[in-house]
């Protein structure tokens, strides 16, 4: 009895631990948690009672004999019953979520306390920048991941945090579990505007996310952490990260940096060399007014890689380069393939 | 009135097996064709299935490339959607309706054809990407910017977009015919309220299809011009907008959904009465609920962006509830039938009720998902996963088995081992809640959909375990449904004209029906004509006067796709 129950009992238990969502780490979250129990206790009702009934009537109905059953074909009155029923249980759920919604769609006045980062999601990893206020990109810090070190956005505890949603490329989310939300990042036409997500986190801790909108290739890999400090821990962290000093978590992703420059419809290389296994920072700059781009194939002509394309004359940029084993592998311009090719070989 | 002795006078000049069913208009074998063809792409896909759960059974990639992984979860979406669910109760529809209906084939016998040649010309097609450079590995979705040019570079994706283009009309051709064979085709006496509820769900199907899938086709068609032609309707970087895409393509989307859930849910609501020996309790309030669901279907797409920040989210979500409603009274029109019933568990009706407990899961899971907080949490995890699987396996593919078992001894006479039945059955009932269940769990954790791996959390560990085991269950499952099938068609036990008792008028004919279907039909004078025949006893005066109906050729000009008997000028 004991040995047959208690793997039951564990069972049980896990399935009730993960049918609940994480503990709630933001304020919004914690409306949605008390949202999720309230429509999740319901949910059980419903599928209690309806699961008991079908149970019961197979039981208790089994055909016996050849007598027919009475033919029942219909009753207006309880059709009209349980019709209303569901009509004003879903009404009663509609407006239990529309308050919510306005609990978690809440923004503060952007004037006050809180930090700004702006979140640019690129195949496939994050970059965060904090925005000073200053207008200058330039000076602002700046949170880059790549694979083996996923990036932490370090923020201030109890004050909200502003977050402006940017793509450089494919869709992308934004998505914490303990902050039990996400929104989508999404690459926009000029003029239109970006998704903006707005929490307070109430409590000190490291709480992971990863992308959630399927972006490709390495989309499992798009993780990172948001660290909520005190406000003094949060300032002594941006003013060592300003100051070049680390502890700005993975400012410099990769070891190995690769640079690259098109010019006269031509690669300055012809072949490039870099450690297996680790990332790769591709420094690409072109400097003429024809597009290019560099594009990293394996033998069997799978793209691994893509910068954007670049239109100069004078544009450049840095890239990460997935890490990739070791072997030979083909790099070029996917407008100009064939004037523009080389070898890139990994050791 | 069951035994049809008229001779076929199909005789006039002999071809070859083979032949015969490649050029076939029979709506009968048109449905087989149908049927079978569904089934081997679901075998197809279920293969996909078992290497996405292979992959996924603990953490870390150990036998596929993060690419492959994509292309498969892409490939068996896309498959089982579009050239398993969709077509597979086609099938049934297309072999049923016109005999539920007394009419001697479909409307349009050789658009009938066409529509079902261009499946396994499709499908191919989407498959033929394995061989030049790899599939399309952007979801079933295929949601822009990384289904465009610049993401997506192979030509599996422009295979995908061709490919699911004249799947696409396919079925809208399907759904002209369906429509046209159910208004001007019913049997004298069969008023549009004495129609066989399948017919009903058919009917409202077809028009879905009608109005939804031009849309999505006129999507493939932009992002094939973005991707070939130079287009620029969904990219960014020219003014384009990537999130009209997502716009078209649930627009087609959310009314696929009831595509793929109507006829299940008719065939649930015939074989439910037949075994309970009741009629369907409210059986106008279930026809006004599915005319409801259709109505409701086209103003909801949006609650699968509400995370796109794109989408009036009070609008979406209100509608999105709303379809709770009609959806419940299906679910309490259910319950009454079998209430106070003489219900017998036959494999058929363990497949039915199995669908209404397995739907309801996804039906509460889809009114959480409906709220918009609830949702910022749950979209694009596994929770959305094991909803759609409940929807679509839990639902859709409970009532294509319950359909199978029902109709196979129309289609050839014999009646599949129940006892087999039953173990493919139980197998599929544990094996689907083992594979699906877990998933809710999953996502609510906070596992994202579509990775190839996943963080080594002990209860993302230990649910994943479990899913993939269900999943092979299913597989097992799969075995004894295989070979009960080829043994019933050699051996199988002769069962006559109307094993089950059936209601409907595709029980008043033989087994399998001859080519014109019907030399005579019973009076219509309710939805359950042949209960009514049986029963005209009991009840109060009918008229016994079996109402005959001329010889086939002369019946709405069409006769049974048998070429030679000069008939057909359709």
């Amino acid at each position: 009895m004991l040995r047959a129950g208690l793997p039951l009992l564990l069972i049980g238990l896990l399935a009730g631990c993960g049918m609940i969502p994480p503990e709630p780490k933001t304020d919004a979250a914690k409306s949605v948690f008390t949202l999720y129990n309230v429509v999740f206790a319901m949910g059980v009702a419903v599928f209690l009672g309806v699961e008991g009934f079908i149970v019961y009537s197979v039981f208790r109905y089994r055909r016996r004999d050849d007598r027919l059953p009475p033919q029942t074909h219909g009753n207006t009155l309880v059709e009209i019953i349980w019709t209303a029923i569901p009509t004003v249980i879903v009404l009663i759920l509609f407006i239990l979520s529309i308050s919510t919604l306005a609990t978690v769609e809440a923004k503060s006045d952007p004037s006050q306390e809180g930090v700004s980062i702006e979140v640019d999601g690129f195949q496939w990893q994050w970059q965060f920048r904090y925005q000073d206020g200053d207008q200058n990109p330039d000076n602002d810090v700046s949170v880059i991941g790549d694979q083996a070190n996923p990036p932490v956005m370090v923020v201030p505890v109890g004050e909200p945090i502003r977050l402006t949603l940017v793509s450089r490329d494919v869709i992308h989310s934004f998505f914490v579990p303990q902050f039990l939300i996400k929104r989508d990042l999404i690459p926009e036409p000029e003029g239109q505007d970006v998704n903006h997500l707005e929490f307070v986190v109430s409590e000190p801790g490291t709480y992971g996310g990863q992308c959630a909108e399927f972006c490709g290739d390495f989309h499992a890999k798009m993780t990172f952490s948001v660290q909520g400090v005190s406000r003094a821990d949060y300032e002594t962290w941006l003013a060592d990260a300003k100051a070049g000093r680390t502890p700005q978590p993975s400012a410099q992703p990769g070891g190995q940096q690769l640079e690259l420059t098109a010019a006269n419809i031509a690669f300055d290389k012809t072949e490039l060399r870099a450690k297996a296994n680790q990332p790769i920072t591709l420094k690409f700059t072109n400097t003429e007014a024809v597009p290019h781009n560099v594009v990293i194939i394996d033998a069997s002509n799978k793209q691994l890689f893509k910068t954007d394309d670049l239109t100069g004359p004078n544009a450049s940029g840095e890239f990460n380069v997935p890490a990739l084993p070791a072997g030979e592998y083909t790099f070029f311009c996917s407008f100009h393939p064939t004037q523009m090719v080389g070898k890139l070989i990994i050791e | 009135m069951a035994t049809t002795t008229l001779t076929p006078q199909a005789d006039a000049y002999r071809r070859s097996w083979v032949l015969d069913w490649l050029t076939t208009v029979d709506h009968k074998k048109i449905g087989i064709l149908y049927i079978v063809n569904s089934f081997l792409f679901f075998f197809a896909a279920g293969i996909l299935a078992l290497v996405i759960r292979s992959e996924l059974a603990v953490p870390g990639l150990q036998f596929l490339d993060v690419q492959t992984y994509n292309q498969t979860f892409t490939m068996h979406g896309t498959i089982m959607i579009f050239l398993f669910v969709v077509p597979v109760l086609s099938g049934f529809a297309n072999y049923v309706v016109p005999l539920q209906l007394g009419a001697p084939d479909m409307a349009f016998p050789r658009i009938n054809a066409l529509s079902f040649w261009l499946l396994p010309l499709g499908g191919g097609l989407i498959f033929t990407g394995y061989l030049f450079g790899g599939a399309a590995a952007e979801g079933w979705t295929g949601y822009v910017p990384l289904s465009s040019g610049q993401y997506a570079q192979g030509v599996g994706t422009d295979l995908w977009l061709i490919g699911l283009a004249l799947v696409g009309t396919a079925s809208i051709l399907g759904a002209v015919n369906f429509i046209t064979t159910i208004f001007k085709m019913r049997a004298p006496g069969m008023t549009l309220f004495r129609m066989p509820i399948f017919a009903w769900t058919v009917l409202v199907t077809a028009t879905l299809i009608l109005l939804a899938t031009p849309v999505l086709t006129a999507g493939l068609i932009a992002l094939f011009i973005d991707r070939n032609y130079g287009g620029h309707f969904f990219d960014p970087n020219a003014g384009g907008n990537p999130i009209l895409w997502q716009h078209i393509f649930w627009f087609f989307g959310h009314p696929e959904v009831y595509i793929v859930i109507l006829p299940a849910m008719g065939v649930v609501s015939e074989i439910l009465p037949v075994f309970s020996r009741k009629p369907l309790f409210g059986y106008r309030a279930f026809v006004y609920a599915t005319v409801g669901i259709g109505l409701l279907s086209f103003s909801v797409w949006a609650h699968h962006m509400f995370t796109t920040g794109k989408v009036l989210l009070p609008f979406f979500a209100f509608m999105t509830t709303l379809i709770a409603i009609p959806t419940g009274v299906k679910m309490f029109n259910w319950m009454a039938t079998l209430w106070r019933g003489s219900i017998s568990l036959t494999t058929p009706m363990l497949f039915a009720i199995g669908f209404i407990a397995m739907f309801l899961i996804g039906g509460i899971s889809g009114v959480m998902l409906a709220q918009p907080p609830v949702d910022f949490h749950l979209q694009d995890t596994y929770f959305v996963v094991a909803h759609l699987h409940y929807v679509f396996f839990g639902g859709s593919v409970f009532g294509v088995f319950a359909a199978a078992y029902f109709w196979f001894p129309k289609m050839t006479g014999r009646r599949l081992n129940e006892r087999l039945g039953k173990v493919h059955f139980w197998l599929h009932f544990i094996g689907f809640n083992l594979a699906f269940f877990p998933m809710h769990p999953l996502g609510i954790s906070g596992m994202p959909r579509r990775i190839a791996d996943y963080a080594p959390e002990p209860i993302w560990v230990f649910w994943n375990l479990v899913s993939t085991i269900g999943a092979f269950m299913i597989a097992v499952s799969v075995l004894p449904f295989l070979v009960n099938v080829v043994a019933t068609l050699i051996n199988g036990e002769r069962v006559g004209d109307d094993p089950w008792e059936g209601n409907t008028l595709e029980w008043a004919t033989t087994s399998p029906p001859p080519p014109y279907n019907f030399d005579r039909l019973p009076p219509v004078r309710s939805e359950r004509p042949m209960f009514d025949l049986r029963h005209k006893h009991d009840a109060e005066q009918l008229s016994d006067q079996q109402l005959a109906v001329g010889p086939p050729a002369d019946e709405a000009g069409n006769v049974a796709g048998e070429p030679g008997d000069g008939g057909s000028s359709s």
